[in-house]
């Protein structure tokens, strides 16, 4: 049981791996359809994140989903694996208990902006910091869907949500950042409609050897859409490319769709900071070997 | 970034013309057309700029128009450039071009019908750039996508065309970026202009430390349609076509679960072949199966997995 | 003298190490020799020695201890490494406490288990952190949200303090709730010379694992003991947990029908396994006129007022609960029929006597001995107090 999940670096993921996925399989069939709006970008995020799961041949029995509250948290209801639904702003620590008693498992965080960076803020600088080998999901819809529309840390200037009804003042997150800054050993974001890439930093975090945190710009048709005419469905998905500038893959820079020049897309970081769970362990065998000696 | 094979010898060897024109504003009553074509970030400006200078230098009316496709790094971009005695509008009409520069094969082929169908020459570097997810090929297997047409499909359209690999000439002469410039000098040899005159601009409008380079490519360029014309052999010629892998042959099946569908409109609208449609009930249909490449980019894109395309393998369809 | 425990009779034997242990250490102990390997926790006064021993304990036997970043976040981690399968727990004081109380709901309602342990301290807010209270009986038991059942203990000197941390390990994990454990700032302190109780068979308590086949198996279908057994993650049932209420399948539902039998369960389970549950001391009970209630360290004093009290004469007797909650109500009155008298010591405005306000039947008086100024209450104002009620001087 305590020995460490491995995966499959970007090199080693065979098109196979990528192409044979039915996503089906991840899926509790019997949930649907599930409960999110038409057009919530949360649904293709969850594409993204079973398609790079099954890239990376996780095994489903093996694989630990811990989410929050709002709609994020309850993307992970339909994940066919074991799923915590936990408490606001929490799913990181739970994650943290979760992986240190079973570094066998793979654990994903699915959160949300208001989740991951308001109430759990502060969870997010310190599993960051920590740099334990959990794959943090915030899929960033810029609003606080569940309870209606009020404004979060990353609803840009401006925008009209139902506790800024002049328009939100207050500056926004870069979550990225924060992370980066806080130490996560990987970081990336992208758009719901670059799913290919998205699966592909996903996949790649997760096989990272520490704390990956990956943004999803995700789009929230319903309360955030509406309330701002950002235009249908189709469009803001849409919405999300117009902006984009296409560069190479990895080293690719672009424009954030709302936020011009302020954010850019693909992998944002890569380190290799010790990643905690094996320095603890390490710990954990000098100290039972130095107790032997003294009982010898 | 794909790779594409390349011959280093030329395949491709267009019709041989008799006598070759070089177009003269001076007898032309028409004003002058070239278009030139490319991809941000490749020099499609510089190139036109240059043609234009050199008319206004020899004291021709002219008028250059442009158009950055959205100011984007590897976006659309082109330009119309006009000249001779009185040039009036700014923009060629289609099938009007008598000379297309394309600085990027996929974006050559884009703009072919502008050509006049009986005169128009086409000269295209062979480059490839390949455009992001949402433009690529979207048939199912496809390795990149990218337009599947070769040079010798193009010469059977236009009155003459010219597939150079300029890019891997110019970097062989020793700057990549000069590329543009050995096209400007394969469009010389269109054009009536002197020599002198071409090289004068050029020299003024490239960063100095790159002047020899530049008029270097420049004369490759011109030996290099010379020498295609009169059909021998040529430096850096066109390509062989992508060979597509066996697996572009699967065909996909398309199946949508309705009760999972809530009618967002995504796939309708985000197909690039339009063949989903909205039902009465607001439900995703396939209207039109024929058409369907097998993209996957609705399946994809369905927030509500209501969308599953599976591959029918060529087996089982025969 | 009756304790009873039903979970484990502890019997001390000959071989069993003596030893000086403080009270916080003696929980750090009992709980790894309860099978504790998770712990994640804040420094707090007066409960950071807990921490302090269990960051040295549980390396050695291969567990893991972690300094989380908030309170908030050592009682997820602590249900997160339960959720994996393991024995855990978290310790603090009164703040802290209020801070873990929203996780805690999440625990009782997801039937998480794992041992919360509350070294109380004076308050309301910082208030006196090295002084010793017993503020916090009642945040114990109505602290979190909602509906659901408590158990907490409240262990009355070092040596129970090792035992009851340990049973609480036993409980939790048997009945798939939190276990609070209460003791105050005295005798978390408290150094005492102590024989350690033998805990082999907390130790043994385990969960009941989900076995059989993974289609048939639903996460939230109880035994008749009421307690549902759990799925391991990785073994094959992946099931979803929630802090919603959820249908025996494990899925969130909102029909009222569905919920009512959910809930029924959930707040019932404590009871059908109260004989598990129940535990506190009587001394001479059963013919006393006045009897004293009090726990914890005040329970020390009442027995020494009692042994006194009797000594001259005065029928006196003592109910000490250990199990604080759920309050052993049954066992208290059959135990009190005879007294005319309460007299309710504890070390706060007044809580415990609320309980045994419900608790009695006859119109017996009630009176109450506070205090709240960080000292302890003597033996001899609990006799003072008795005297009072029977009005003698
Ligand atoms: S129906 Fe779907 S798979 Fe077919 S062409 Fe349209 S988007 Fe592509
Ligand atoms: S994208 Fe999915 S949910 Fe939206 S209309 Fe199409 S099939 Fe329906």
């Amino acid at each position: 049981m305590n020995e460490q999940a491995t995966l499959k670096s970007k090199e080693d993921m065979t098109q196979d791996d990528i192409r044979n996925f039915e996503i089906r399989d991840y899926l509790r069939l019997d949930l649907f359809p599930h409960f999110m709006c038409p057009g919530c970008g949360h649904g293709i995020a969850l594409r993204a994140l079973l398609w790079a799961i099954h890239a990376q041949g996780i095994d489903k029995d093996k694989l630990a989903i811990v989410s929050g509250i709002g709609c994020s948290g309850r993307v992970g209801t339909y994940i066919d694996a074991n799923t915590y639904h936990t408490t606001h702003g929490r799913p990181l620590a739970f994650a943290t208990g979760l992986k240190m008693a079973r570094p066998d498992l793979h654990v994903v965080v699915i959160t949300g902006d208001g989740d991951c960076l308001a109430i759990g803020g502060n969870h997010l600088i310190h599993a960051a910091r920590r740099n334990l080998d959990i794959t943090c999901l915030m899929l960033n819809n810029e609003i606080y869907g569940m309870t209606g529309g009020q404004v979060s840390p990353t609803t840009p200037a401006d925008r009209f949500t139902t506790t800024t009804p002049a328009g939100n003042m207050e500056p926004v997150f870069d979550a990225c950042r924060l992370a980066e800054a806080a130490g996560a050993g990987y970081v990336g974001r992208e758009v719901t409609i670059h799913l290919p890439r998205l699966r592909d930093i996903i996949a790649e975090g997760l096989a990272y050897k520490g704390f990956s945190f990956i943004e999803v710009m995700s789009d929230c048709t319903e309360v955030n859409g509406r309330k701002n005419d950002l235009g249908s469905s189709p469009e803001m998905v849409l919405g999300q490319t117009r902006a984009m500038r296409p560069s190479e893959y990895d080293n690719n820079v672009v424009d954030h769709p709302f936020r011009p020049n302020s954010m850019n897309t693909g992998v944002l970081v890569r380190s290799n900071r010790p990643e905690y769970g094996t320095s603890y362990r390490n710990m954990v065998d000098k100290v039972q070997a130095l107790q032997q000696k003294g009982q010898k | 970034m794909t790779k594409i094979n390349k011959v280093m010898k030329a395949t491709t060897q267009p019709a041989v013309r008799t006598a070759v024109e070089k177009l003269n504003p001076d007898t032309a009553k028409e004003p002058i057309n070239v278009l030139i074509v490319g991809v941000g970030g490749q020099g499609v400006i510089m190139v036109s700029k240059v043609l234009a200078q050199i008319c206004q230098n020899l004291g021709y009316q002219v008028k250059q128009s442009e158009v950055h496709g959205m100011a984007k790094r590897g976006g659309v971009v082109f330009s119309h450039v006009r000249f001779g005695q009185n040039v009036w509008s700014p923009t060629i009409p289609m099938g009007k071009a008598d000379v297309l520069i394309a600085l990027e094969w996929a974006e050559g082929l884009r703009w072919m019908n502008y050509l006049r169908p009986d005169t128009g020459i086409f000269i295209a570097d062979t480059k490839r750039i390949v455009p992001p997810f949402a433009c690529r090929s979207r048939i199912l297997g496809a390795d990149i996508g990218y337009s599947k047409n070769t040079p010798s499909d193009v010469r059977e359209k236009v009155a003459e065309a010219f597939a150079i690999d300029a890019t891997e000439m110019a970097t062989k002469a020793g700057n990549e970026r000069a590329a543009n410039t050995l096209l400007l000098g394969a469009l010389s040899t269109t054009l009536s202009f002197p020599d002198d005159e071409w090289k004068n601009v050029i020299g003024k409008m490239v960063p100095p430390k790159t002047i020899e380079v530049n008029l270097a490519v420049f004369d490759k360029g011109q030996v290099w349609i010379n020498r295609s014309r009169k059909g021998e052999p040529v430096e850096g010629g066109a390509f062989v076509p992508l060979v597509q892998p066996e697996i572009n042959s699967v065909r996909t099946e398309l199946s949508i679960t309705p009760e999972w569908c809530k009618g967002c409109d995504i796939c309708v609208k985000m197909c690039p072949e339009r063949c989903l449609v909205l039902n009465k009930d607001q439900v995703a249909e396939l209207a039109e199966p024929e058409k369907c490449t097998g993209c996957h980019i609705c399946e994809w894109l369905c927030p509500d997995f209501a969308i599953s395309l599976k591959p029918i393998h060529q087996e089982a369809v025969a | 003298m009756t304790v009873q425990q039903n979970v484990a009779q502890a019997t001390p034997t000959i071989n069993l190490p003596t030893i000086n242990l403080q009270g916080n250490h003696a929980c750090a102990l009992g709980a790894v020799a309860a099978g504790c390997r998770f712990y994640a926790g804040y420094p707090i006064t007066p409960s950071s020695e807990v921490a302090e021993r269990l960051a040295k304990e549980l390396p050695k036997v291969g567990g893991v201890f972690l300094q989380m970043e908030d309170e908030i976040a050592s009682i997820a981690a602590t249900l997160g490494a339960s959720m994996g399968g393991v024995k855990a727990m978290t310790a603090t004081s009164g703040p802290g406490f209020s801070l873990k109380q929203e996780n805690l709901g999440y625990g009782m309602k997801a039937e998480i288990p794992c041992v919360v342990v509350n070294v109380m301290r004076g308050g309301p807010s910082t208030g006196m952190p090295t002084r010793p209270a017993q503020g916090d009986l009642m945040q114990a038991r109505w602290g979190t949200h909602g509906d659901h059942p408590v158990v907490a203990l409240t262990p009355g000197s070092v040596e129970e303090i090792y035992q009851q941390t340990a049973r609480a390990f036993a409980l939790s994990e048997k009945l798939r709730i939190p276990v609070i454990v209460l003791f105050d700032e005295s005798l978390g302190h408290l150094e005492e010379t102590i024989t350690l109780p033998d805990v082999t068979e907390y130790e043994n308590t385990i969960r009941k694992w989900a076995t059989g086949k993974p289609e048939d198996y639903k996460p939230y279908k109880a035994d008749a003991d009421g307690v549902p057994p759990m799925a391991r993650p990785g073994d094959g049932y992946r099931v979803h947990t929630t802090g919603l209420i959820v249908a025996e399948g494990g899925f969130p539902t909102q029909k009222a029908d569905v919920v009512a039998p959910v809930m029924k369960r959930l707040l019932d389970k404590i009871e059908i396994n109260n004989d598990l549950v129940e535990s506190f001391e009587d001394i001479d009970c059963q013919d006393a006129e006045v009897v004293v209630v009090a726990l914890g360290i005040v329970g020390r004093s009442a027995k020494k007022a009692v042994r006194e009290l009797r000594q001259q004469g005065i029928k006196a007797g003592l109910f000490r609960p250990i199990t604080l909650w759920p309050f052993p109500t049954k066992s208290f009155r059959a135990l009190t029929k005879k007294a005319k008298y309460f007299v309710v010591a504890e070390m706060n405005a007044g809580q415990l006597i609320l309980e045994i306000g419900a608790a009695k039947v006859d119109k017996q008086s009630v009176s109450g001995l506070n205090r709240y100024d960080g000292e302890p209450i003597s033996p001899s104002l609990i006799k003072q107090a008795v005297k009072e009620v029977l009005g003698h001087e």
